[in-house]
């Protein structure tokens, strides 16, 4: 027996909302956005720190996987090591469409402080990137703007077409 | 313009300036027979081995060897005096000056609570024995010092570079070796993921933190040839109203004109 | 949209097909329990581990370089992100190894020292709760890891208050510390103590009597103390193998000489030994503060040493007085030239013995620093560690030895 009885006669009608396709897909998206946990270095801790008791990250319906392949968004928390390189971008290509890509922290936006022979001067060197994150580290707060400010990105993308290959550098 | 010079075997930062009559102070190198437990153990040493040098510095025993009988010593440090454990191993590179590099041991002995380190010359080309079969903790050590700067151990269970790629070009913490890594290394991911053909779609690192691109609307603008975000670069500029190069730049007073506020004073 | 590469699957001559029974399984270097990027690269019998190489380096940034390339004052704010969980240790360890370089240890002034045992001491906590954290939730407990992130913030809100930083804080300069406490620090600290260990209780409630904790952490990971000697291990490793060994107790630096605590030593040599070690530490950690707070009121208000050959002159002094400012000037733009020489100076960070070895030329650049990390020789441990542990028991022996990648790759 169901809780609560629907009365189809009162207040507006049917059960039914009229939407575009759009809006229902995006919707969707926007509000189930599961990261990948890419923690690198000191930024992982602040996602880490997002993703626990105080500022709880599961509101946004962020949760962070450990496959890429059930990710949405691949948050690259820290700095990425020329050795390192080749990993991210194997686990990108493994990624399923539509995907995106935060760039959390100085090291991963432009390699930061580490302006040395052994870091990658920026991750959109290998990945693109649609948001870059200033800080080192990233406050939680900042993390949860920058998801916030993604999901308005993905509410103005139309799901008709094709994503279109986001520039590299 | 003439190009500075900069010499080639030495490449790390200079101090800009430094004062003609500065000689650098020293830390005082003590005698041995200041502290009653070094001073025993330096004879012990002394007995079987043949020692250089041996000094205290800033509190600990520095004992300056021959690198032929590294693991000998060591042995003899762990089994008969109780330094039981090697909490440090890496080398310093004294290439430009000496042509030498300089490999130290830092032990501890956790039942006198003293700290020695032990010091040995190498040449360049020459290899050091491997003191793995003394304490473990050389295996990952020595990994690092080759990786580092490239100085081979003998009778090393797996030799293999440590925390670079093994496909590496040159040996970091050489004093030859550039902060910001040779043109294999600024190239390295590229190579490696794109391919060289693509070093020219990525282009080349941007090392400068003040670095601004100039063709690039979207992010910056010109200083006095400001054109509308995103426009092309060659675009007529914005033309700013307020900016007038014939004004004066100081009005003389005209009470006519002005407003005044407060006219009791 | 994929993009063209050339990434093809490329694993160092590892051959994955086996004609006998055992399997090979690369664990990293993106793995949620591998506590940062460690790739290790297992053979295995059935379940059982037979072969183990970890692969390290995915993190090296170059920091020793850095070092030879930068003043001894711009060096400190990267030692933040080598143990990137207890920052403040790594910046006392380099800040106090300079000093000892420049002989001026006991020219501190006493109120600095206070200041800076507490936040050591209250970087230890952050740093445990953060080991329990996450070790619980690779063991399978997730409350636990809730929990402890809940007490870490408000630990992470005091550091916030002093230093304006909740992760790299900074807060030890060369001689000295920057600033004085705020005001109410010390209640809101005595606040977070008083609260701390019915915390702690808590934490021990729900997994010193747990089965599944137990059996997972129970005669796994088992060091010996002639392998934990002879891996050069320190710390909590080292005793959590029966060995006394503190270097707050053994050569005690800053006021660790004049408070009174005890250093517990297990002698079970594993995972669980070591755990109730942490838990213990905090508490000695908890009781080393309680004594701070009277001190703190006792002492006078200087904060940096007087040095003014090597370091800069208060605030007000330089804006008042004129040979202030120019050592000021000659301090900031050339750096400080210590005597020609060689350190090492050891000491007891939250993970083992933080050690710098720093070697000057008299020059304003060190000619050669090593930071003798104690994780690096907790990872290499694991190859002799884990043959013969099962693959699930691998995750729970990473997590014992609460590696940072940070200060392993450096």
């Amino acid at each position: 027996m169901a809780q609560h009885q629907v009365n189809y006669a009162a207040s507006g009608g049917l059960p039914v909302a009229l939407t575009t396709v759009d809006k229902i897909v995006n919707w969707g998206r926007s509000n189930s956005l599961w990261a990948l946990t890419y923690g690198l270095a000191c930024c992982a801790i602040e996602m880490m720190a997002s993703g626990a008791s105080r500022y709880d990250f599961d509101r946004f319906g962020v949760i962070f996987r450990a496959s890429p392949r059930q990710a949405d968004v691949m948050i690259v928390a820290g700095t990425l090591t020329k050795k390192h390189a080749e990993f991210i971008r194997r686990l990108y290509d493994q990624m399923a469409e539509p995907k995106w890509v935060i760039s959390m922290g100085s090291c991963a936006n432009t390699g930061g402080m580490f302006n040395t022979y052994a870091t990658v001067q920026g991750v959109d060197r290998v990945i693109p990137v649609d948001l870059y994150l200033p800080g080192c580290a990233p406050r939680p707060e900042t993390l949860q703007y920058a998801v916030m400010l993604l999901q308005k990105k993905i509410r103005k993308q139309s799901i008709f077409q094709k994503q279109k290959p986001k520039r590299l550098v | 313009m003439m190009r500075p010079y900069r010499p080639k075997d030495n490449v790390q930062k200079k101090a800009y300036y430094t004062d003609r009559f500065w000689i650098a102070p020293r830390i005082p190198e003590e005698d041995v027979s200041q502290d009653k437990v070094y001073a025993a153990d330096i004879e012990k040493i002394k007995a079987k081995f043949d020692i250089k040098k041996a000094y205290i510095q800033r509190g600990q025993l520095v004992v300056i060897i021959d690198p032929v009988i590294n693991k000998e010593l060591l042995f003899f440090l762990r089994d008969e005096l109780g330094y039981d454990m090697l909490m440090e191993l890496s080398a310093i590179d004294y290439l430009a000056q000496d042509g030498e590099f300089e490999v130290f041991y830092q032990l501890l002995s956790l039942s006198k609570r003293k700290r020695l380190r032990v010091k040995c010359r190498i040449k360049e080309d020459e290899a050091i024995e491997s003191v793995n079969p003394v304490f473990r903790s050389a295996d990952w050590s020595e990994r690092e010092m080759y990786d580092m700067f490239g100085i081979k151990v003998n009778n090393h269970p797996y030799f293999k570079r440590i925390l670079m790629p093994d496909d590496w070009v040159g040996y970091p913490l050489r004093k030859t070796y550039p902060l910001h890594g040779d043109e294999a290394a600024q190239w390295y991911e590229i190579d490696k993921i794109f391919g060289k053909e693509y070093r020219e779609i990525v282009g080349p690192e941007i090392r400068d933190a003040a670095w601004i691109d100039k063709t690039d609307t979207e992010q910056f603008a010109r200083y006095g040839h400001e054109v509308p975000k995103g426009a092309p670069y060659d675009s007529e500029p914005v033309k700013i109203d307020s900016f007038n190069e014939d004004a004066p730049l100081v009005e003389t007073f005209d009470l006519k004109k002005s407003k005044i506020v407060d006219r009791d004073r | 949209m994929q993009q063209r590469n050339r990434l093809e699957p490329f694993f160092e001559n590892l051959v994955f097909d086996r004609d006998d029974n055992t399997m090979v399984v690369n664990f990293g270097p993106q793995h949620p329990s591998a506590h940062g990027q460690l790739r290790l690269i297992l053979e295995l019998d059935g379940e059982q581990v037979v072969k183990a190489v970890p692969d390290i380096g995915y993190l090296h940034r170059g920091m020793e370089k850095m070092a030879e390339n930068m003043i001894y004052n711009e060096f400190l704010p990267t030692t933040d992100r080598m143990d990137y969980i207890a920052a403040t240790s790594n910046n006392y360890a380099f800040a106090f190894a300079v000093e000892r370089l420049l002989g001026i240890e006991n020219e501190v002034p006493r109120r600095a020292k206070v200041i800076r045992t507490i936040l050591l001491e209250l970087n230890r906590i952050i740093s445990h709760l953060f080991w329990l954290a996450t070790h619980a939730l690779d063991v399978g407990a997730m409350s636990v890891f809730l929990y402890c992130f809940r007490e870490r913030e408000y630990a992470m809100d005091l550091m916030e208050d002093y230093c304006g930083a909740r992760l790299t804080h900074s807060a030890v300069r060369i001689g000295g510390v920057p600033l004085d406490l705020p005001k109410g620090w010390l209640e809101k600290l005595s606040v977070f103590l008083n609260n701390l260990p019915s915390q702690i209780e808590l934490y021990e409630g729900l997994l010193d009597k747990n089965r599944i904790w137990r059996m997972r952490l129970e005669n796994v990971g088992v060091i010996p103390p002639e392998m934990a000697k002879s891996w050069g291990c320190s710390g909590i490793m080292l005793r959590g193998s029966g060995i006394e060994w503190d270097i707050r107790k053994e050569e005690p630096y800053e006021l660790y000489d004049e408070l009174d605590f005890d250093i517990p030593v297990s002698d079970r040599c594993d995972s669980y030994g070591r755990y109730k070690l942490y838990m213990e530490e905090m508490r000695q950690s908890i009781k080393i503060i309680r004594q701070l707070i009277p001190m703190y009121k006792e002492t006078g208000p200087e904060l940096m040493a007087k040095v003014p050959q090597y370091i800069s002159a208060s605030k007000e002094d330089i804006m008042t007085q004129n040979y202030s400012l120019m050592q000021h000037f000659v301090l900031v733009t050339q750096g400080m030239r210590p005597p020609v020489g060689e350190v090492y100076v050891p000491t007891e960070s939250p993970k083992g013995e933080l050690g710098f070895f720093i070697r000057s030329e008299g020059e304003p650049y060190p000619y050669r620093l090593k930071i003798r990390a104690p994780s690096f020789w907790h990872t290499g441990i694991l190859q002799d560690l884990l043959p013969g542990h099962y693959l699930a028991d691998v995750v729970t022996i990473i997590g014992s030895t609460n590696i940072v990648f940070g200060e392993i790759d450096r």
